[in-house]
């Protein structure tokens, strides 16, 4: 009796073990090879619930998903020969399982390790074909472009992975150069500065210069107008003198003659010697005056 | 349609993939689960009965259903969760993608289904710090905030190992892919908006081909500068452009000072020049017309006027000099003129000289002093009369 139920105990037991090594699952996420004695008997497993036969068929599984090979920053040589620290990443996913099982025994690293080195060699012909002008601003695309094009169907067929995509991060100038550009930038802003402080001493003196021309013009303007005014008063004043001084021009001479005398003999120091025979002393000897 | 009705996927038997419905696919729980309760049916009526369990009495039997039906309920209830509104959860049947889960409360068999929630509607940050060449080869160092949320949560679950990295390393790419493009001076001032234009468009682009499920909401360049070593550089240029403004100011404020000063002097000089003539016309005007008046009467009368025109004229002249009278009949050799007393009278009488006086000379001087000015204000009194007439 008791014999019977550790029977049925053990029967139950190995069924169950059985039945869970013969159950296997493969996620969204993943794909699968199914293998019997090692040799690949379904390349493409479907996600979901499966069925194996234990000990018999084996199951390879990997990231299905979108993975990424990130590189590290290395340097690279443009056309001019001059040094570029590049750093890129790769997008990549498992496209053709039994491949991609051959080709890395499935293990991830292994084929992130051969892909990036594919991509390092890829990424340094596109580079040393460019000038650094080229790979900074002017050809990212392309470079991108051909890298992945050249590139994809080798990996795809080689590697069984689809290339997603290839970017590059970083494009730096080593330590050193970044030094002398450092320097050169000061120079350009030195420069710069200079400029700017130059065209503002330009401008002002510019305009000192309009305002000191401005005011010897309006001087001069002022004056010649001036002038022209105290002509036009003087003109107009001998005119004057001249139309009433010529009526008598005689008696013009003696009155003006008149007054210059009692203006030339005003000082008090002056001294006159005097003839008595003048005509002002005609009176002083002779009433009559000697007539 | 499963999340309108709790546990509908339970029913879906017919169209599930392997047919089996629920209780088809031996899952290793319940098998578990089943032989514990078989062995606990066979410990129970071990000792009871000789023949199969089923033939026994039936508390044993009893047993084993309660316990079942416990267990089963219990598996029931852990299946179900709730979905917050800002969520949504993408579920794996057998690792196998099933459906993607919408807001409200949602049973799915535990153990089976693979339940991941997602939320889709929180904006999520990221912000990357980089220094980088510009399209003129020169370095700027840029700070950019990228704002995204999850807009397919299936995607973002199943394309990608770990989409968030995969964010960062495009939006790395699209910056430095940007700022290459771009020279110096436009990262650095007006550029900034355009840059965080070009790069959300890049980065959308790169994360759709990635199937990352991210939607890129805003990129937003923080912070463009040069980078430390040559700050200063860069500070001095603005003081630069302020030292030119600062000197054109002070030139156009010289500027403004001085021409209207001019031209204020210019007035004067043009006014002054108008009085000169209005002075001198006005004068020879007033001459012209007081010779004029005289000549008339003068006409009338010339010999007396004239007689009477010198004499007053002479004896002004007289009367206000120093006189000496020579008698040229007779002597005019023998005469002796004192000329340096006088000259040395008038000196005296005229300057107040550098000596000392005495009161008695002060006093004499005072009263000439003011005699002369008596003089001179009347001498000045009846010109200014004869010029008024």
């Amino acid at each position: 009796m008791s014999n019977r139920n550790l029977t049925v105990m053990i029967l139950i037991a190995l069924v169950v073990f059985v039945g869970s090594r013969s159950i296997y699952v493969i996620k969204e996420t993943e794909r699968g090879v199914l293998l019997k004695f090692g040799e690949v008997v379904n390349p493409n497993i479907q996600p979901g619930l499966h069925f194996k036969v234990p000990f018999v068929n084996n199951v390879r599984k990997f990231d299905g998903r979108v993975l990424t090979v990130d590189s590290q920053p290395e340097p690279f040589f443009t056309q001019e020969k001059k040094a570029l620290i590049v750093d890129s990443y790769a997008k990549f996913k498992v496209s053709d399982t039994q491949k991609f099982y051959t080709a890395t025994n499935g293990e991830e690293a292994r084929a992130m390790g051969l892909l990036a080195q594919r991509i390092n060699d890829g990424l340094r012909n596109e580079v040393a074909v460019r000038t650094i002008q080229e790979v900074v601003s002017g050809e990212r695309d392309q470079l991108m472009l051909r890298l992945a094009d050249s590139l994809r169907d080798v990996v795809n067929a080689e590697l069984g992975v689809e290339l997603v995509d290839v970017r590059v991060k970083q494009i730096d100038l080593p330590r050193d150069v970044s030094e002398s550009v450092y320097q050169r930038m000061n120079a350009e802003r030195e420069k710069e500065a200079r400029e700017h402080r130059a065209q503002g001493q330009e401008l002002a003196e510019g305009i000192r210069a309009a305002a000191d021309r401005e005011v010897t013009v309006i001087a001069a303007n002022a004056y010649r107008d001036a002038q022209l005014v105290r002509g036009e008063g003087d003109a107009i004043a001998t005119n004057t003198y001249a139309e009433a001084f010529n009526r008598d021009p005689e008696f013009y001479s003696f009155t003006r003659s008149l007054k210059a005398y009692q203006e030339a003999f005003q000082g008090q120091g002056d001294v006159l010697l005097l003839q008595p025979d003048s005509e002002f002393f005609r009176y002083l000897k002779d009433s009559s005056g000697g007539k | 349609m499963a999340w309108n009705e709790p546990g509908g996927g339970n029913n879906k038997g017919p169209n599930d993939p392997w047919g089996n419905g629920d209780q088809g696919p031996p899952d290793l729980d319940e098998a578990l689960k089943k032989l514990q309760e078989k062995l606990g049916g066979l410990f129970g009526g071990g000792g009871s009965s000789g023949g199969s369990s089923k033939g026994s009495a039936g508390f044993p039997i009893g047993v084993v259903v309660v316990v079942a039906v416990v267990g089963l309920l219990v598996w029931g209830l852990m299946g179900f969760y709730q979905i917050d509104q800002q969520e949504r959860a993408v579920v794996l049947r057998f690792g196998k993608y099933y459906d993607t889960v919408q807001p409200g409360l949602q049973w799915n068999p535990p153990g089976i289904d693979v339940v991941t929630k997602v939320n889709t509607t929180k904006v999520r940050a990221a912000t990357l710090s980089e220094s980088m060449l510009t399209q003129d080869e020169n370095i700027v160092e840029v700070k950019l905030s990228v704002q995204y949320v999850i807009d397919d949560p299936t995607s973002f679950v199943l394309k990608v190992r770990d989409p968030e990295r995969s964010l960062q390393h495009a939006a790395q790419s699209a910056l430095r892919h940007v700022v290459g493009g771009t020279s110096m001076d436009l990262v650095l001032t007006e550029g900034r908006a355009q840059i965080g234009i070009d790069v959300k468009q890049r980065l959308q682009e790169y994360l759709n081909i990635y199937e990352t499920g991210i939607l890129v909401s805003a990129v937003n360049v923080d912070d463009s500068r040069p980078p430390s070593q040559v700050e200063a550089a860069f500070n001095d240029v603005i003081k630069a452009r302020e030292d030119e403004e600062r000197v054109k100011n002070e030139a156009q404020a010289y500027a403004n000072a001085v021409v209207p000063e001019a031209r204020g002097q210019a007035q004067r000089q043009v006014e002054e020049a108008s009085a000169y003539r209005e002075q001198v016309i006005a004068n020879a005007e007033g001459e012209a017309e007081r010779f004029i008046q005289l000549l008339t009467e003068y006409e009338k009368a010339p010999e007396v006027t004239r007689e009477r025109l010198y004499l007053d004229a002479v004896q002004g002249v007289y009367a206000n000099t120093s006189k000496v009278m020579v008698d040229v009949e007779g002597g005019n050799n023998m005469m002796y003129l004192p000329l340096d007393k006088l000259a040395e009278q008038s000196k005296v009488r005229s300057t107040s000289g550098s000596t000392t006086f005495d009161s008695a000379t002060l006093r004499e001087l005072t009263n000439q002093v003011t005699e002369q000015l008596r003089r001179d204000a009347a001498a000045s009194g009846s010109s200014s009369r004869r010029g008024g007439r």
